[in-house]
């Protein structure tokens, strides 16, 4: 079991961050999961914002499972998804993923049970340094006694 | 588009989430989470019978699929959700509904503060806000 202050000491964790490129099989194939057609000029459609910061930042889901310690697959509830976008993305464009975790604690319910809320935040930059979208992903990791 | 505050976005309805698009998506995102692919695992973990789960993301997509239906392609400015009955399963019918609860005129069109949720037959599954560029 980790401890409440490997928790808190995650505040600021940085992914190591990197570049990503979102190709058009991958987008064709992300949008057609979401019911909806190919947009225009090869722009991606926008639910590519969950893993392209994640994948970008050299890191993976299941790492963020890892640093919350994850006790199950079902132990992972997303408390919420915010995402900025200045910029469409599109296909074929190499973009900047930095990354980090902004906050981590751990919060107890009344039934003496507790969970991790922990926070991650990332930025996407186009080729030309300009930023592109924000997206920050909390998630609560719950744990069994 | 001229809205105004308190306008309905037209509602978006996947009429039936799909267990096959889950598993796409899965390997898209490189989930490693089997209660987004696997039903087995789905009913032996939680027990909730034999249906897999749908990943969040793709619950926040058919809102943004309805916005841009609504207000154009490249609408979105951001978007905050949150996820408070997120039990989205494989056979579901669920529908994405918005309205507009501010309105600021820009030279080039209108920003848009809009309320949005999913619904499903428990209710409201996914909540949160959308602020949405319209060009005059």
């Amino acid at each position: 079991m980790i401890s409440e202050e490997s928790i808190k000491a995650l505040v600021g964790h940085e992914f190591p961050g990197g570049k990503y490129t979102i190709a058009h099989w991958e987008n064709f194939l992300l949008t057609e999961c979401t019911g909806s057609e190919l947009m225009q000029n090869n722009v991606v459609h926008p639910v590519a914002l969950f893993h392209v910061p994640i994948l970008g930042c050299n890191t993976t889901i299941s790492e963020l499972f890892e640093l919350g310690d994850a006790h199950s697959e079902a132990s992972i509830m997303i408390e919420s998804y915010d995402w900025e976008m200045f910029k469409p993305l599109k296909e074929d464009i190499p973009y900047t993923a930095n990354g980090k975790i902004t906050a981590a604690e751990r919060r107890h319910n009344e039934d003496g049970s507790f969970y991790e809320r922990i926070q991650f935040h990332f930025d996407l930059a186009d080729p030309q340094g300009e930023p592109t979208a924000t997206s920050t992903i909390t998630w609560y990791y719950t744990k069994s006694a | 588009m001229q809205a105004k505050v308190g306008d309905e976005i037209p509602q978006w309805v996947m009429e039936s989430v799909s267990a096959q698009r889950m598993c796409t998506m899965a390997a898209i995102l490189r989930d490693p989470n089997p209660l987004h692919w696997d039903r087995d695992k789905v009913d032996s973990a939680l027990g909730i019978g034999k249906r897999t789960i749908n990943q969040g993301p793709l619950g926040l997509s058919y809102m943004i699929n309805m916005l841009h239906l609504w207000a154009g392609e490249n609408c979105i400015r951001k978007i905050f959700m949150n996820f408070p009955m997120p039990l989205v399963l494989d056979g579901d019918r669920v529908v994405a509904k918005g309205e507009v609860t501010s309105v600021k005129d820009e030279d080039q069109g209108q920003l848009l503060e809009c309320h949005i949720w999913l619904e499903g037959d428990l209710g409201t599954l996914l909540d949160g806000t959308a602020t949405v560029f319209v060009s005059a």
